[in-house]
């Protein structure tokens, strides 16, 4: 990035600033405050200013025109101390990172951005399942991270005080880990009339947690399976390995006879019914967890992006989404500052590019271009384009 | 009523028992074979020696009392580890007289009902009526709670990915309710300790504090090694590492002992900036300072690393594997391992 792009860039997030009214979070007396500044070679982080330090929102946006602003998940009875052990741990918010670059089946070669935040807001609204259905938060913000993905801050009372070993189990919740389909099975030793040995019954938890959700899932198959003529039935069961022609008939009588045990969890209906449980466990992990940026979430010193803020590498708004739209909610749409909408600029571009941005795809061949702001700052602040002379 | 004090000496009630009986423990501590001060010399060293707090006394008003001298006794010796040892015999202690109180209570005879113990009036000792409350088959713990009272118990269906969480609650039975309580009573031990104690009960206590440091052993640790082999690291060192990798400025006592531990096993403070891979000029700088710190100009130690106790004073023992059930010190571990790769 040359000379000329960076004053160009500071200069319109000064303006952006001067036109935006930023409520900070709660408590922002009690956090510490950093930034990222233009400066050449910038990824120096100026960090632990206080709230007195940083004084009127707007003024030290409008002043400092920073890069990245950032604040921080604890608070702290001295946020300006310069070291952790000196702060005074107060307390800290639940954060949740999810950064396209870390999901599974994202690659960040091959995928376009608008693909890969696409699968970014997939992630989030099964996180948000989680949160809000196993957990019971209420107090979620939803932010956009103006980068390539979303977090999730969560201030519900009891949050505050629990540190970075409790968090780790939230994470190891969320991500499914450290449990299998063996680990959800309740085992109840019967001694049945009739019966040598005592034996195990095996059921599933219809109630919480991940076995409520695999015995979800494996109810919801049994419901389709049941809905089905029984030839079709069959033919369906019989495309999971090791159900031969013999064994789905039954399990098709199987499945009707004894439904209502099934649905209170009971898995020992028939022997097959506990491979297909398995299955569905493994599916159940696989499409239900949140990939979320472990370290983030354990981390309650974490500095996070300050939502209203203006990510510097991408131009876009680190945007707060209402719950009730984070469903619609595009971040190639919706993110876009209004500052920068309404105006074309001139850009010098190395190599032709194509960008997806404000409702338009624009395909930016190599040279001196006019595009719309917005796409020039993205381009810009990406280091793809430089600022042409105007 | 002394009875039940005497059995929960911990229990606001208890205290204020101790505190209307008007019993001055600065006079208390200068009377010779005073047996209070024994028996809480007692309560401590078997914390240490066997993870419990020894015999009660057969006088209740000497064993309610003991347990306020214990506390002074603690504070003096001011080490976290014993403070969190005793904390845990404590906790262990009245976990098993619960069990028998509430299962076996008839022959305690209670003269009140609201001396009788109760799991009702345990959640309302531990103010956590809102947090826990009775369904059909046992208990319901708000999540938060659950995580902060489970932290310490290592069996993996305590794990919260193996529950079966919802709405927010974490249901248990009513016998796991009382193995978490087991954390509400450690931490309600430890709270406030060490506190400061006046010179004089101090000077009146000096044969007590030598009681519990005789036997505060100190273990042969293993400081020099053949090889620098991080693959041999324990699990704690490992975390820290990754932690720092990850970015994460790590509390000081973490940070001195990754430092420490590293150049303890012969490490070169360029190493250690290697491993952390900080990618960044200040964390390599204050790597640097660190590890000129802990060793001596002639490459030794000034600063050995802590035991395992200690990490789990700190929080920092996580992931324990199988070798870590046989060492108390994470240098041995290393050792160990080394060993076995040879």
């Amino acid at each position: 990035m040359n000379e000329r792009t960076r004053r160009y860039l500071r200069g319109r997030f000064g303006d952006h600033y001067r036109g935006t009214e930023l409520s900070p979070p709660p408590q922002p007396n009690e956090r510490e405050w950093g930034y990222i500044t233009w400066s050449s070679g910038g990824t120096t982080m100026i960090r632990h200013h206080s709230w007195m330090e940083v004084g009127d929102l707007r003024t030290f946006l409008t002043d400092e025109r920073p890069r990245h602003v950032y604040f921080s998940a604890g608070r702290y009875d001295d946020p300006g101390a310069g070291s952790m052990s000196k702060k005074g741990w107060r307390g800290s918010d639940l954060v949740f990172d999810l950064d396209a670059d870390h999901l599974p089946g994202v690659d960040p070669d091959e995928d376009s951005y608008a693909e890969m935040l696409a699968v970014c807001k997939d992630a989030l609204l099964r996180l948000l399942d989680l949160l809000e259905t196993d957990f019971d938060f209420e107090d979620l913000t939803v932010v956009f991270s103006g980068g390539r993905g979303y977090h999730v801050h969560v201030r519900d009372d009891g949050v505050d005080e629990l540190d970075r070993s409790h968090r780790r189990e939230i994470v190891d919740y969320v991500m499914a880990n450290d449990v299998d389909f063996e680990s959800l099975v309740n085992r109840e030793s019967v001694a049945g009339l009739g019966l040598k040995n005592p034996t195990d019954k095996r059921s599933l938890d219809t109630t919480g947690g991940w076995g409520r959700r695999v015995h979800d899932r494996l109810l919801a198959f049994v419901d389709e399976v049941r809905e089905l003529p029984d030839e079709e039935a069959r033919e369906r069961l019989q495309s999971f390995e090791g159900i031969g022609a013999g064994r789905s008939k039954k399990l098709v009588e199987v499945l009707d006879d004894r439904y209502d045990e099934l649905a209170a969890g009971n898995l020992d209906v028939h022997p097959t019914v506990v491979r297909l449980a398995d299955i569905f466990a493994e599916e159940t992990f696989a499409a239900e967890t949140a990939p979320i940026d472990e370290p983030v979430t354990t981390d309650i010193n974490r500095l996070i992006r300050l939502p209203g803020s203006l990510h510097g590498g991408t131009g876009l708004a680190v945007t707060r989404i209402p719950r009730d739209q984070v469903a619609e909610f595009d971040p190639l749409h919706d993110a876009v500052p209004g500052t920068f909408v309404g105006n074309d600029i001139e850009v010098t571009v190395d190599e032709p590019t194509a960008v997806e941005l404000g409702g338009g795809s624009f395909t930016v061949e190599a040279g001196t271009q006019t595009v719309p702001e917005y796409v020039g700052v993205f381009l810009m602040a990406r280091d793809h384009a430089e600022k042409g002379k105007e | 009523m002394e009875r039940l004090h005497a059995r929960y000496p911990f229990f606001a009630a208890a205290r204020e028992a101790v505190d209307a009986a008007a019993v001055d423990l600065g006079e208390l501590v200068t009377r010779p074979d005073e047996p209070a001060v024994d028996r809480a010399v007692d309560r401590v060293v078997s914390a240490l020696t066997d993870h419990t707090i020894g015999e009660p006394h057969g006088d209740d008003r000497i064993e309610l009392l003991s347990y306020p001298v214990a506390r002074v006794v603690v504070s003096l010796v001011d080490d976290p580890v014993v403070t969190r040892t005793y904390a845990k015999a404590e906790a262990a202690t009245a976990h098993e007289r619960v069990l028998a109180d509430l299962d076996g209570g008839d022959d305690l005879k209670f003269t009140t009902n609201d001396t009788d113990l109760t799991v009702e009036r345990l959640l309302a000792e531990f103010d956590l009526e809102d947090e826990v409350v009775p369904t059909e088959d046992g208990y319901e713990v708000a999540v938060t709670r659950y995580l902060q009272l489970a932290a310490d118990l290592d069996d993996p269906d305590w794990r919260l990915p193996r529950r079966s969480l919802a709405a927010g609650d974490v249901p248990v039975t009513r016998d796991e309710l009382l193995e978490l309580l087991r954390a509400a009573i450690e931490e309600r031990v430890a709270a406030g300790l060490p506190f400061a104690v006046p010179d004089a009960i101090a000077a009146e206590l000096d044969h007590a504090v030598a009681a519990v440091e005789d036997v505060l052993s100190d273990p042969a640790i293993p400081t020099e090694f053949a090889d620098v082999d991080p693959a041999a690291f324990p699990p704690c060192m490992d975390a820290l590492l990754e932690r720092a990798r990850a970015g994460e400025e790590l509390p000081d006592h973490s940070w001195f002992v990754l430092l420490s531990f590293c150049a303890t096993v012969g490490m070169h403070a360029e190493e250690v900036v290697a491993i952390v891979d900080p990618g960044d000029e200040t964390v390599a700088e204050r790597i640097r300072y660190g590890v000129e710190r802990v060793a001596t100009s002639e490459g030794e130690i000034a600063y050995p690393p802590v035991s395992c106790a200690t990490m789990q004073t700190y929080g920092d023992c996580v992931n324990k594997d199988e070798t870590c059930e046989t060492i108390a010190h994470p240098l041995s571990y290393y050792e160990t391992r080394l060993a076995a790769d040879d």
